[in-house]
């Protein structure tokens, strides 16, 4: 055994994936040359121009694509302007961990020389492209990274956030099961990473302060695990009444499958944060889905003029329904227009200050909601996965009202 | 307790059928074929474009035998001019290959995830002793044990595979003798790539498809290889059941050391028996 391959395949991987980002990245910020100074004050039309960071490889790149839709969506239905402002799109390659995503970041900020950068899947690249914002004094919107810590621990006045906290559809579900007959006991299980124990920790504090007991959890091993059946029997085993869960893409598809396959499905009912069942995962998962219900500040199926209007918008231009990620993104844009309103420069400070006055945005797919610490509260629905003429949709069975980003 | 048994036997007769080439080709010419993992990912990529039906899903299946032996003996002739260089130097060149096979599946089928249905009749799920088991895993089982039989019988009880088993002990000696081993390299990389890529069809519905799996299953047969010992049918039958056992039921009994249980028996393997529980000293001590 002179080779330990694992140790060297991984340390490849390392290399290629810091690697791979650089040039992607580079040739954009060349692309599109100098024109940085843009005028000041608003009134008098100019340029802002925005980096758009989302993944575009890597395991993500399916909500960059929902991302980027909602964004260009956005500006399409508004002649490419905020306000008096042209608005000139930078994007970049966000790719799948903060060893690509900081890169990009730093990319569009120094050789892009973007106003505003708007995107981020990955909380880590949230965390980890703070200082790089404070130091350059230019506003970020975050249109997915829930991670709690962005807009608490870690807070700054130069990242917003317009998507959700995991915390925050987390601690909704909690309190709904808590009162809905499932206080005997709840069985929790979430990938072994920082959102999956930032959901279960969430979630078990909602569901205990409204008199619920959990009955046991577990955490897998996050991006490894293709089999749940240890678990699934750990589930039955435990006594539970019912079972919550987070988990997204394959691990989503998988998991549910799983649980009907070994006949949980039908004995303990699966709940979850709504990313188990949004956007492209859910037709893969099929029947198995049926039933699952999950909470999300958002579903395609919103009765709303707004939503109508932007999902009729959003499948004539794409062919697909929109995902949650299409509409914190499209939001980023809406807010910004909003703040450009009023803002008396383009730098962060002033935008920020700008974007503390929008007040509630009532104009959004999800229904009205307003920056608090600079991430929504925002209404959480509780869905259900049913079979629509054919289609496996999300419907809306009850608004479970606004929340906050819950208490640290 | 039962469904988790049985369960440990589905994953272990799935991790034979994926490890065994490997862990042959690695102990005859010390080549670690680091892409055997895609031809799996491969596989369960063909499973996820064919299967639904029964037609779909053994038209996978031989199109994943027919084009698994095409590109094992592609990559045994493209580690042939590196025969004579360091293990790194061909690990690189598999490692190379398995990235370039893992976008180009991107680019084929796409980066969402996709699911694998079984083949219909046994996607439900049946009542074994008041436990709710899925049909397809069961009859998994089944035919994971018949072929890792034909495997064992063949290396173990043939005269191709005497040849193969001596090629293992000493290359050279089986060259004196007339044979030229390069053929033999070739024919067991085929067979071990085309076992591969079949394992990803058969993988395909308690997997699915997705990109990364690749290296997820290639660690997993490197994990077996290791504990069965280089180069041993035996070994790898072993180490793939123990594997499927350990897996599954260590992560029933402790669900919170789950992403440790596996290592664990791994070093525990390595403590105890270096070479593996078959490894042939023999084989060892020419390096």
């Amino acid at each position: 055994m002179a080779v330990h391959p694992t140790f060297d395949r991984r340390r490849f991987l390392g290399l290629l994936g810091a690697a791979s980002a650089l040039p992607v990245v580079a040739a954009c910020g060349s692309s599109i040359g100098g024109s940085t100074g843009a005028p000041a004050t608003g009134g008098g039309g100019g340029t802002v121009k925005v980096g758009l960071v989302v993944p575009q490889s890597g395991v993500y790149a399916a909500l960059g694509t929902d991302m980027q839709r909602g964004w260009e969506l956005w500006l399409a239905d508004n002649g490419q302007r905020f306000g008096d402002y042209t608005v000139e799109t930078v994007i970049a390659d966000e790719g799948e961990t903060p060893q690509t995503g900081v890169p990009a970041v730093q990319k569009v900020l120094q050789n892009g020389g973007v106003d505003v950068v708007v995107g981020l899947v990955n909380s880590a690249t949230a965390l980890g492209v703070r200082d790089l914002l404070t130091e350059s004094k230019k506003l970020l919107v975050v249109t997915n990274a829930g991670a709690e810590a962005v807009t608490s621990t870690s807070r700054t006045p130069y990242i917003w956030r317009t998507s959700f906290t995991n915390g925050q559809v987390a601690a909704a579900m909690g309190t709904h099961l808590a009162q809905s007959g499932f206080s005997e006991g709840v069985y929790a299980i979430a990938p072994d990473y920082a959102a999956g124990t930032e959901v279960i920790t969430a979630f078990t504090k909602a569901f205990e302060s409204g008199g619920g007991r959990v009955v046991g959890s577990a955490k897998t091993p996050f991006g490894t695990t293709s089999d749940y059946q240890p678990f699934l029997t750990g589930i039955q085993s435990s006594g539970a009444r019912a079972a919550f869960c987070f988990y997204s893409g394959a691990e989503a598809i998988n998991f549910v499958k799983q649980y009907a396959q070994f006949g949980l499905a039908s004995t303990i009912p699966l709940y979850g944060s709504g990313f188990l069942t949004e956007g492209n995962v859910l037709p893969q998962q099929g029947d198995a889905a049926l039933g699952v219900q999950t909470t999300l500040h958002y579903t395609d199926q919103l009765d709303n003029p707004a939503n109508k209007a932007f999902v009729q918008a959003y499948t004539a231009k794409y062919g697909e329904a929109p995902s949650c990620f299409s509409v914190q993104t499209w939001d980023a844009a809406n807010v910004l227009d909003r703040a450009l309103a009023s803002a008396t420069g383009l730098d962060g400070d002033s935008l920020a200050t700008a974007l503390g006055t929008v007040g509630a945005i009532n104009d959004s797919p999800r229904g009205a909601w307003t920056f608090e610490n600079q991430t929504p509260r925002q209404n959480i629905y509780l869905r259900r996965v049913d079979n629509s003429g054919g289609a496996l949709v999300n419907a809306v069975v009850q608004d479970l009202g606004p929340q906050s980003q819950p208490a640290a | 307790m039962l469904v988790s048994v049985l369960n440990g036997f589905a994953i272990g007769f799935l991790l034979f059928i994926l490890a065994v080439g490997l862990s042959i080709v690695f102990g005859m010419m010390d080549v670690l074929n680091l892409a055997h993992g895609a031809l799996f990912l491969g596989g369960a990529y063909l499973g996820a474009t064919f299967a639904g039906s029964w037609g779909g899903f053994l038209a996978a299946l031989g199109l994943a035998a027919v084009g698994g032996l095409a590109a094992g003996a592609l990559l045994s002739l493209m580690t042939e001019p590196l025969r004579r260089r360091s293990h790194l130097d061909q690990a690189l060149l598999t490692l190379g290959v398995a990235f370039v096979v893992a976008e180009l599946l991107i680019i084929a089928f796409g980066d969402d995830p996709l699911s694998v249905s079984a083949p219909p009749a046994l996607d439900g799920s049946v009542s074994v002793l008041g436990a709710t088991y899925p049909a397809y895993r069961l009859v998994l089982i089944g035919v994971g044990a018949v072929l890792a039989l034909a495997v064992y019988l063949v290396v173990e009880r043939t005269r191709v595979g005497a040849l193969v088993r001596a090629t293992v002990a000493d290359r050279e000696m089986v060259a004196t003798l007339g044979i030229d081993n390069r053929l033999v390299k070739a024919a067991v990389f085929a067979v071990g790539s085309l076992l591969a890529a079949t394992a990803g069809v058969l993988g395909g519905p308690i997997y699915g498809a997705r990109p990364g799996l690749d290296a997820t299953v290639l660690i997993l047969a490197l994990v077996v290889v290791v504990i069965g010992g280089l180069g041993s049918v035996r070994g790898a039958l072993v180490g793939a059941l123990v594997i499927g056992q350990v897996d599954t039921l260590g992560r029933v009994l402790l669900p919170e050391l789950a992403s440790f249980v596996l290592f664990a028996a791994l070093a525990l393997v390595l403590v105890l028996r270096p070479r593996g529980l078959f490894g042939s000293p023999a084989s060892v001590s020419t390096r």
